[in-house]
């Protein structure tokens, strides 16, 4: 990548953020009632979740199917907490969920990533369920499927749109560490891991190691949007800990295109958005929903956010006969 | 650098996200009472749902074709709740910021009602339950606001202990095993059947108690070793496909010959009789909250029969739930004379009576203003050829009948968990 | 604890890992074969026994011919929606995502379809005649439908075997497996090949849920329940290993019929809790070969 590559990609970036930054933070000002602020957190929250997965997938190219887990003790640390000892010990289980998970996905992130491909991602799936099945027998401790309610938050962060703001700034502040990360050094290693382990070998850095570090970060940032979540509606459910929230984000990268940074973000808003609209008006919402999705999969090869890649590039060569140059996960150690 | 398009995008759809809810923000219509209803209607809970959804509106055209007083039509919104917490509090949610409704309404699993009665609790917006059983929503969870037209798992389970005990009369058991789903459902009926087997001095031996996963569709290992136990009496605490799979399964190992099999809350239900025809076997002891052959009325005839009409079925019991909520908040609302008052509709709504389908002669549903927990009637049946409501060929007879005020909640057990 | 008990034990824990097998053999043989994760394998699973409900209580037919009414229809529209959906997204850049999201979509849409046609009640077959009764073992009567299903697990097991080793259309199968490419060089076409194995897949499945559904509940997402169990035993009898799906099966089986009957409380631990102990230890499956295979 050349030094001028560098500066436009910065200035693009700063366009970016800003045009990310002012739609998020417009939505309590716009709004019409307090529901789209439930669903902008609801997106925002999913769209963190989904790119610090993808950290594991796209960039890494480790299928993890078990990642709710790591949701879940986010979700889980805050509940248990407030509902035991207090909303004044919020920020203490904030930092205590992310210790736990810190030494969990150490723990497990040593056995999972002895295995490779398919395995990895049954393994994860596995500890996942064990996590939620442990959860669900914990009854008089964790209330069991009936999940915990009455999740109160401390001062001002108990008013809607003051706890907006607070995840709208830790999510995109998050978001932004991690596409940090994914285009460090750090993260070229990641893509060397998934296009040709050998070679990173070669280079003198461990596989392995970088492996357990992207599992926990990923971990980490997981567990955070679950730790927001539990905010949202003040409630947890063991839901949170089931295969079907880990397959969520699975869908929601691949819908997005999990070879762009953004891809999964973009695919949380989609599917967020669609999941809401689509059920909110028919009761055969199933059909529709799938009928929608696998008319983007099969007509966007790349992911949405590739697609419209594709089509601005087309757009633009046309225009200017530009030769079209992109920037993806892809891209990085030589091709 | 096609980053940049990459923002590009983000941006439209995020603009999008803002614009997409504006347009559907829709001016509500006058003198409306907006109920905002959540049913599963996908996968195993779906035939609740559906039932729910066809027997709510079917109460609606009746009432509309009759006016509520003040000249208030009633409109209702489903949407399914995916049988899921979380989603089912967005929709929760939505219904009262962006529809405006004045009543939160449905939802058959007890994991779902906690999370809306929590939403229902924080906005002041009444929540009607019409078929979700955990007594904690009315006792532990209680909130003014949230009213229950269905019995309990309580009640259900009250109403099953006097049975055993008037059995042990005739049919001397001792042992008894119990099989139930692993969650708080299946838990929660154990718990209280033991409960109330103490509080009425039934003296009982446990031989086994199994917690199947929610919906395993094998049973086998299970069956086998409940054979082994040597138990008088099986408790199931099943709903739904569970109960259908479990019974065929059990039937295949003769279980029934072996043991007096008891399924007091939910076991009854139409479904399983429309499912199995005549495979199912005769003498199991069942209830529901629910019957379309008891009581013998005019109303509850006439009930069943218009919803065959409608939806070419017969119903199950979250059919007449679903009926009752629309009642009880018609009737409400008619007291009170507008439906914007929230207060004055809980307030009309406690002690309220309702004259409701599955009433026997001579007996009135009524509202505990203490626990907003409706009061039935609880009918146990055996099963018995009978081949009036098809496809089913076998439905329940020989009923014992047990009144409210010998099974509802005690004021010493509500204390004893609010205290809590 | 008497000797009878255990042995009507082992043949409940059996009967589940045969039904497990079953479903799981399909699931194998098209992730085997045809890199293909099919994740509605369940919703096909779901569809058989749909359409052994309309053969045997809407149209009053014969059970065995419901059988075969279920794996063939399973089987084509299997084979169409490779024809149609799966096909166009072979080869893509990151194949398997699209692939779980593709069959993720199918099994909305086929559960939704599954409404609309039958209704959302529950429905159910009868078993069939000469299978309805049970033998005796001592005191415990063990059901002669459910030793029928350990039959044909047997069969579909040894039968799948030869097939893949033994015969040429087998042989093709594993071929494309290990070089698709290189297979069409040889002039065997290699789309038809993928789509019959697709179809034979989906087939399975068919068969599998009208074979389940005397026993069990016939109703919409009844698929996605059993996917998840059948996906473990999948990945722990390694991959298009019909042999290792069917041990995989009965290891899970036996396990969880055990658990069933001395520690009931935390039974339902026990599928995860195998799966987890086997990938830890071995990591490729239970039947990996040591070393990799010379080409």
């Amino acid at each position: 990548m050349g030094r001028s590559d560098m500066k436009s990609l910065c200035n693009g970036n700063m366009l970016g953020w800003g045009a990310l930054i002012l739609a998020f933070a417009l939505v309590p000002v716009l709004m019409t009632s307090q529901y789209q602020l439930n669903v902008a957190c609801n997106v925002l929250i999913w769209a963190l979740f989904a790119t610090s997965f993808n950290m594991l997938w796209g960039v890494t190219g480790m299928l993890s199917f078990g990642q709710a887990l790591y949701y879940g003790v986010g979700g889980y640390a805050i509940g248990l907490t407030v509902t035991y000892l207090g909303s004044q010990w919020y920020f203490a289980a904030f930092a205590a969920g992310l210790l736990f998970t810190l030494v969990l996905s150490f723990l497990l992130g040593l056995l999972v990533i002895r295995v490779g491909g398919v395995y990895y991602t049954m393994l994860t799936l596995a500890f996942g369920q064990l996590a939620w099945q442990i959860m669900f027998k914990l009854y008089d401790f964790t209330g069991g499927d009936d999940g915990l309610q009455g999740i109160t938050l401390p001062g001002l962060l108990a008013n809607k749109v003051y706890y907006y703001y607070f995840v709208m700034i830790l999510v995109l502040l998050a978001v932004w560490v991690l596409k940090r990360m994914a285009y460090s050094p750090f993260g070229l290693i990641l893509r060397g891991v998934r296009q040709n382990p050998n070679r990173v070998r070669f280079l003198g850095r461990r596989v392995r190691r970088n492996q357990l570090r992207v599992y926990i970060v990923a971990s980490l940032f997981a567990t955070v949007a679950g730790a927001l979540m539990a905010g949202v509606d003040g409630s947890v459910h063991t839901d949170m800990f089931f295969w079907t929230t880990s397959g969520e984000v699975i869908l929601m990268s691949v819908l997005g295109g999990i070879s762009h940074f953004f891809g999964p973000f973009c695919g949380a808003v989609v599917i967020i958005l669609i999941e809401d609209i689509v059920g909110a008006h028919t009761e055969y919402w199933s059909l529709l929903i799938g009928s929608i999705i696998m008319v983007m999969v099969i007509g966007f090869p790349r992911g949405l956010v590739g697609g419209a890649l594709d089509v601005a590039a087309k757009v633009r060569a046309t225009l200017q006969g530009a030769k079209h140059d992109d920037t993806t996960l892809t891209a990085g150690l030589g091709k | 650098m096609a980053g940049k398009h990459g923002w590009k995008c983000l941006a439209v759809g995020l603009l999008s996200l803002i614009a997409v809810p504006l347009a559907q923000a829709a001016a509500p219509a006058e003198k409306v009472i907006r109920i905002g209803a959540m049913y599963p209607m996908t996968g195993r809970p779906g035939l609740y749902g559906m039932d729910s959804v066809a027997a709510a509106e079917m109460a609606i055209d009746e009432i509309n074709a009759k006016g509520v007083a003040g000249g208030y039509k009633i409109d209702a919104i489903f949407t399914d709740s995916k049988a899921k917490p979380a989603y089912a509090v967005r929709v929760a949610n939505r219904y009262i910021a962006e529809d405006k409704v004045h009543f939160l309404f449905g939802v058959v699993s007890s994991g779902v009602g906690l999370a809306v009665t929590e939403v229902s609790k924080q906005n002041k917006v009444i929540f009607i339950g019409t078929d979700h059983a955990a007594t904690e929503l009315t006792v532990d969870n209680f909130q003014p606001y949230y009213f229950r037209v269905s019995n309990d798992t309580f009640q259900s389970m009250a109403a099953g202990a006097l049975y055993l005990k008037e059995m042990a009369k005739t049919k001397p058991w001792k042992k008894i095993a119990y099989i139930g789903p692993d969650y708080s459902y299946g838990h929660a009926q154990w718990d209280e059947l033991r409960y109330n087997l103490d509080r009425f001095g039934v003296p009982f031996e446990v031989v086994g108690e199994y917690w199947p996963k929610l919906s395993d569709p094998d049973y086998s290992a299970y069956i086998t070793s409940i054979i082994k136990d040597k138990p008088d009496v099986l408790v199931a605490g099943f709903w739904g496909g569970d109960t259908v799979a479990f019974i065929k399964q059990a039937k295949a190992y003769g279980m029934f010959d072996k043991l007096t099999y008891f399924h007091p809350d939910a076991g009854g239900n139409y479904e399983l009789m429309s499912a199995m025809g005549d495979e199912l076997p005769l003498g199991l002891i069942l209830s529901a909250r629910h019957h379309n052959n008891w009581p013998v009325t005019e109303r509850n005839k006439k009930f069943v029969e218009e919803f065959k009409k409608r939806t070419g079925r017969y119903p199950t019991y979250a059919a007449e739930g679903a009926y009752a909520g629309i009642y009880a908040i018609a009737q409400a609302v008619e007291k009170v004379g507008n439906p914007d008052d929230a207060d004055a509709l809980v307030k009309a709504m406690e002690g309220m009576k309702l004259n409701l389908p599955e009433d026997p002669e001579g007996f009135v549903s009524i509202i505990d203003p203490g626990t907003h927990q409706i009061m039935q009637v609880q009918a146990i049946g055996t099963t018995i050829a009978n081949a009036d409501f098809p496809p089913a060929k076998v439905m329940l007879g020989n009923w014992s009948v047990y009144q409210p005020a010998d099974i509802f909640v005690p004021a010493e057990y509500i204390a004893a968990k609010r205290k809590k | 604890m008497d000797f009878s008990f255990l042995l009507t034990q082992m043949v409940s824990g059996l009967t589940m890992a045969t039904l497990l097998f079953l479903v799981a053999s399909g699931l194998t043989l098209i992730f085997g074969v045809g890199n293909v994760f099919n994740f509605a394998h369940g919703s096909f699973y779901m569809l058989g026994a749909y359409l052994g409900y309309q053969v045997v209580t809407v149209w009053s037919l014969n059970f065995w011919f419901a059988l075969l009414f279920a794996a063939l229809g399973a089987g084509v529209i299997g084979a169409l929606i490779e024809c149609l959906v799966l096909r166009r997204i072979y080869g893509r850049a990151n194949e398997g995502g699209f692939q779980i999201l593709l069959t993720y979509c199918l099994i909305l849409i086929i559960d939704d379809l599954v409404k609309l046609v039958w209704g959302a009640e529950y429905k159910s077959i009868s078993r069939p005649a000469g299978f309805s009764g049970s033998l005796t073992v001592g005191d415990i009567a063990i059901p002669s439908y459910n030793l029928l299903i350990i039959a044909i697990g047997l069969v579909v097991v040894v039968a799948s075997w030869w097939i893949l080793n033994r015969t040429r259309p087998g042989k093709i199968a594993r071929a494309a497996a290990v070089d698709r490419e290189m297979l069409g060089a040889l002039g065997i076409n290699v789309p038809l090949t993928m789509t019959v194995v697709f179809g034979i897949a989906t087939a399975l499945g068919g068969l599998t849920g009208a074979l389940a559904a005397p026993l069990r509940t016939v109703t919409p997402g009844a698929g996605i329940e059993v996917i998840i169990d059948s996906m473990i035993v999948v990945v722990m009898g390694g991959m298009g290993n019909f042999w290792g799906a069917w041990l995989g099966a009965l290891l899970l089986g036996e396990v969880n019929a055990f658990a069933v009957a001395f520690v009931p409380e935390w039974a339902t631990l026990f599928s995860f809790l195998v799966m987890v102990v086997v990938l830890i230890f071995k990591p490729e499956g239970l039947f990996a070969p040591r070393t990799t295979r010379k080409v």
